[in-house]
């Protein structure tokens, strides 16, 4: 064995200080290149991120081109946009409970939770890569759209950005919501960290107008920032201007759910830490 | 100087006390290790001077910062490495180091992991994924992401638990050599006794959750009327 390249006194030479943003942004992307290399090391994962919505695609498509054919005006587009936008949504949701996932299969966590990486700094790379994995899977998808319906998603216009944004920070406070609970509940509450979404579809109106729900939904439904993002995307496509306003409403409702469930996130981590919980992850 | 200072920690987990009562003093450079039967209460000991579990309570201060108020100042001086715990399967070797240099925000990370690749002999293995690896080889590469920031504390719960007698013998000269050489201090946990006497400096033994005995070795077995530290264990293991 070599001489040992060890430091006597580590902190001044070796490593950054601790509280400083090189040192902040050392981790983040230390979490962000971690879930990468993985992502890379696993062609299986690759494939998943592009074969569900796929399949919802090719389903979703052939049902556009039946209607097309029953003469339905508008549905066509409506249907197409709404499996590509609520794809931002389920992967936003669904990568960051993944990630957290992971490092409980892989028996990896306790090595995360005696780091230095702060609990800001580890949902922050962990947003930044699933930023990453939705951008290209919608992409991709926004892609095969086009080539095989000739549908194109810049139809949405302007207001693309915006409905993408409302929907990702939704997408995320669930992701959220679904961590805090495996924390509290342990590795058997990961069903909801995978179903949690799928509670939003039919309130949201995703595959029809809002207005075919019963009054109390509807009343649930005012609530959920995808209901605007898909309301807005349908008068976008039927010829009208971008709802700002129902939008406007949408990113004060994501702010308020998103500080909830951090709120919620540090609390399910305190209760975990108080209870032994994170060390018996994995057992 | 200590570097950990733990003061009367408590622990119950619903009615079963855990740990009671328990205090244990690191100093700078000292190899020190935590004994006891299972359920003493030594893992969950650990796991409070590490912030994964809450005391209810008693403090904790690693370099005179108390560890609930300067979480990521005290962890980024510490690290550690266990049995039980494993890393990101699909990685390969360097990507595992390299991710927790950044994690440690070591200043030059490549550098720091061809280091800890040479250190721990693990060239020959350093583009292989962990989960090709054998129990071995993933243990030298747990103590490679346990050395990246050169910590002052190093906490080693049953570190050579799932090693042969060969690869354990190795491990176990590493870490010598660490101690040695670095002067950081560890705190360890094993039930393999020969490896306890050879390597530490003090020991602390567990029973129900509480400290019985502390010392050198040789006082315990003087203590205790035992040819060894295995005898002063069955002594305490059984009343």
């Amino acid at each position: 064995m070599t001489a040992l390249p060890l430091h006597p006194d580590p902190a001044p030479a070796l490593t950054l200080p601790p509280l400083g943003f090189a040192a902040r942004r050392s981790r983040v992307l230390g979490v962000v290149r971690r879930d990468f290399a993985a992502l890379r090391r696993s062609p299986i994962r690759i494939f998943e991120i592009l074969f569900w919505p796929t399949v919802e695609l090719l389903l979703w498509g052939f049902v556009t081109l039946f209607l097309r054919t029953q003469r339905v005006p508008f549905v066509v587009a409506f249907l197409l946009g709404a499996v590509l936008l609520w794809q931002v949504l389920q992967k936003a949701s669904n990568e960051i409970s993944i990630a957290f996932l992971e490092d409980i299969w892989s028996r990896n966590l306790l090595n995360v939770q005696v780091s230095p990486l702060s609990s800001t700094e580890y949902l922050v790379g962990l947003v930044l890569f699933s930023l990453g994995k939705v951008v290209f899977a919608v992409a991709m998808m926004a892609g095969l759209a086009y080539a095989l319906y000739g549908f194109g998603v810049t139809s949405l216009g302007v207001g693309l950005v915006p409905f993408m944004g409302v929907l990702l920070l939704l997408g995320w406070s669930l992701g959220l919501v679904g961590i805090a609970a495996v924390l509290r509940f342990g590795e058997n509450a990961q069903v909801i960290a995978w179903s949690l979404v799928f509670v939003v579809q039919p309130l949201a109106g995703i595959f029809y107008p809002v207005s075919v729900l019963p009054a109390p939904l509807r009343a649930v439904s005012w609530f959920l920032p995808a209901s605007h993002v898909f309301e807005g995307m349908r008068t976008v496509m039927a010829g009208g201007a971008v709802p700002w306003d129902r939008l406007a409403w949408a990113g004060a409702l994501d702010v308020v759910y998103l500080a909830l469930t951090l709120a919620l996130y540090a609390w399910a981590l305190g209760y975990a830490r108080r209870h032994g919980k994170l060390s018996r992850f994995g057992d | 100087m200590a570097i950990l200072e733990a003061t009367r920690l408590a622990k119950r987990f619903g009615p079963v006390t855990a740990v009671h009562d328990v205090s244990i003093t690191v100093a700078e450079g000292e190899v020190a290790a935590l004994l006891g039967p299972n359920g003493a209460g030594k893992s969950t000991t650990l796991h409070m001077l590490l912030g994964l579990i809450t005391p209810d309570a008693g403090t904790i201060t690693l370099f005179g910062m108390e560890l609930a108020r300067h979480r990521v100042e005290a962890l980024s001086r510490v690290n550690f490495a266990a049995s039980y715990v494993d890393l990101p399967g699909p990685l390969l070797v360097q990507e595992v180091i390299d991710v927790f240099a950044r994690f440690y925000a070591v200043r030059r990370p490549k550098e720091r992991v061809a280091e800890m690749i040479e250190l721990l002999e693990l060239g020959p293995l350093r583009r292989r994924r962990l989960m090709d690896l054998s129990s071995g080889q993933r243990t030298r590469v747990q103590l490679a992401k346990a050395l990246v920031n050169a910590p002052r504390l190093l906490v080693l719960d049953e570190p050579t638990a799932n090693l042969d007698p060969d690869a354990g013998d190795r491990i176990r000269g590493l870490l010598s050599r660490v101690a040695r050489d670095s002067g950081a201090a560890m705190l360890i946990t094993s039930h393999n006794m020969r490896e306890v006497e050879r390597m530490c400096d003090r020991i602390h033994f567990l029973a129900e959750g509480r400290v019985v005995a502390a010392g050198s070795a040789a006082e315990l077995a003087g203590h205790y009327g035992a040819e060894d530290l295995e005898g002063v264990f069955l002594k305490v293991a059984r009343g």
